[in-house]
């Protein structure tokens, strides 16, 4: 099965991005409080948030709640009775309580708060108060509850964490956004989803999977044997793409055989892998496997700052790193694969997901030992290989767009170095 | 009648319904990290070769519309399905050198048994 042919990929990725460099990188900013407070100016608050997926919700009344790390925002989610989508701050406009404290669920049509009983319809409207008549001059026409900006791309709910965002959603997916336009999102109608928060710089988090040349030493017996085999044998990259602040890693597979319970996944349930036999029922969109190699398995598609997918051509998943101080973060995992056509199809979505829970623990045993030793000052510089250019394109984007926000403070003419990100004249 | 039935022709894994048929994925990774590793390994010699006719029976139902002994036998696979990197990867029920399994919270999971759209 493996072919000895297949050409090891080169190197040779930095040099087509001169401007990023190829010397040590200094790490202040991966432990610096100084440096994460210009982050949350310059980058979180100027940035837009993927919250969940339309198909979360269904049906008119359908809502669910997501509790927004890093801003501390709980914001509520609904489908209206003319099937739009909205989303507010889920504060009830009377004393601040939440107004709806379940996480999920079918709402008959109105959101009562557990605190006085003030209710809200699904379109935000303020409906009833409770003993109206003891209130002064309510203008009930003015405590709505509070839309937060958003919008939708691909199925996907995204939020901006202020009142006026400084770009459109559109401006900030950019040209990878419109690249994946036409992937099949809304397919794979299953997930999972977990959590956990870890004691590092999110940089550190969002650069850990970011480059494959630790796949063969940190993944022996997990990823490695398909991702390094025959002819790749550092598990080199097929491709790095910046595309402004954002970036995507193509990845190299060839098929390996399989050990005996992967096998029978890929056997009795391939349709919930991220295996596909059959031939595409879509077509590959530009944004995916750019160099059309047919050794390829997954792409590591980022949105800067904090949101990835791994998309490949059967499921996906799409992780998020909340920063929550200069060494902390959550990290959020959601999995998502198609539906089981049958109930031997169910062990294939169990298989993957246990499968890729396990490597990413693999991932991010790391992650707290280096920001230890970046917190205790006994590494001051990093050094990039080719193939990690991501990790080094990610550094650069953080450091230029912090560069163009203190000139913006300063009141001097603003010109960012990364194109399509914003700055306020 | 046993009390958690599985389908003619898989008497011979009765004795592990006890531990292994659980409620969700979530339960399953907690059952993994508090089994020991023989104990694991006897659970997946013992399933592992019948997989093929397992997965076979199991395709013949529809989510949602399994019967209890199919339920069971489902249950047991997708526990196998939690405990087969401990076996086949790492020689251990932890990720090997890895970030603990334990921090982690499930937030969603796909159900077990529900029909899916």
């Amino acid at each position: 099965m493996q072919d000895a042919k297949i050409p090891v990929p080169p190197i040779g990725l930095t040099a087509r991005y001169p401007d990023v460099g190829t010397g040590p990188v200094p790490t202040d900013a991966y432990h610096e409080p100084a440096i994460f407070e210009k982050e949350m100016e310059a980058i979180f608050k100027r940035s837009w948030y993927m919250i969940g997926r339309v198909d979360q919700i269904p049906e008119p009344g359908d809502y669910f709640v997501y509790e927004m790390p890093t801003f501390r925002q709980s914001l509520l989610v609904c489908r209206d009775r003319d099937g739009e989508v909205n989303v507010f701050h889920n504060v009830c406009p009377h004393r601040g309580n939440v107004v709806e404290h379940r996480p999920s669920g079918r709402c008959r049509g109105l959101f009562m708060c557990g605190f006085h009983g003030w209710s809200f319809d699904l379109k935000g409207n303020l409906a009833n108060v409770r003993d109206g008549e003891g209130f002064f001059d309510l203008d009930k026409s003015r405590l709505a509850l509070k839309p937060a900006p958003m919008g939708i791309w691909e199925g996907f709910i995204f939020v901006a964490p202020v009142d006026e965002p400084a770009q459109t959603l559109e401006q900030y997916l950019g040209q990878q956004g419109r690249d994946l336009a036409g992937y099949p999102w809304s397919e794979c109608t299953q997930s999972y989803q977990f959590e956990t928060e870890i004691a590092c710089n999110w940089k550190l988090a969002v650069d850990s999977p970011a480059e494959v040349y630790h796949i063969p030493i940190l993944h022996p017996n997990s990823a490695a044997p398909t991702m390094m085999a025959s002819g790749n044998p550092f598990g080199r990259l097929l491709d790095v793409t910046l595309l402004g602040p954002h970036r995507t890693n193509s990845h190299y597979s060839v098929q390996a055989e399989p050990r005996p319970v992967q096998k029978l996944a890929y056997t009795h349930a391939a349709a919930a892998q991220n295996v596909v036999n059959d031939a595409l029922e879509y077509e590959m969109p530009p944004g995916l496997n750019r160099t059309r190699d047919r050794n390829w398995t997954v792409d590591l598609v980022m949105f800067f700052p904090g949101l990835a997918f791994t998309t490949s051509a059967g499921m996906y998943t799409a992780h998020q790193v909340w920063p929550l101080a200069a060494n902390r973060c959550l990290y959020q995992q959601r999995v998502f694969v198609r539906r089981a056509r049958n109930a031997a199809e169910r062990f294939g979505q169990e298989n993957t997901m246990v499968e890729f829970r396990d490597v990413v623990m693999e991932d991010l045993s790391t992650l707290e030992r280096i920001q230890r030793a970046l917190d205790s000052g006994q590494i001051k510089h990093f050094h990039y290989h080719d193939h990690e250019l991501a990790l080094r394109h990610n550094h650069k984007v953080v450091c230029d767009i912090i560069a163009a926000w203190e000139r913006e403070c300063a009141g001097q003419p603003a010109d960012s170095a990364v194109p399509e990100w914003p700055t306020h004249p | 009648m046993a009390s958690t039935p599985l389908p003619a022709g898989f008497e011979t894994l009765q004795a592990f319904t006890a531990h292994w048929v659980l409620p969700d994925a979530a339960a399953r990774m907690q059952q993994r990290q508090n089994t020991d590793m023989q104990e694991i390994r006897d659970f997946y010699n013992a399933l592992t070769p019948m997989g093929d006719k397992a997965l076979a029976y199991l395709a013949q139902f529809q989510l949602g519309e399994l019967p209890e002994d199919a339920e069971n036998l489902l249950k047991l696979m997708l526990s196998l399905a939690e405990i087969a990197p401990a076996v086949e990867w790492y020689d251990s029920r932890e990720v090997a050198n890895g970030y603990p399994v334990t921090r982690i919270r499930f937030l969603r999971q796909i159900s077990d048994t529900a029909a899916q759209r």
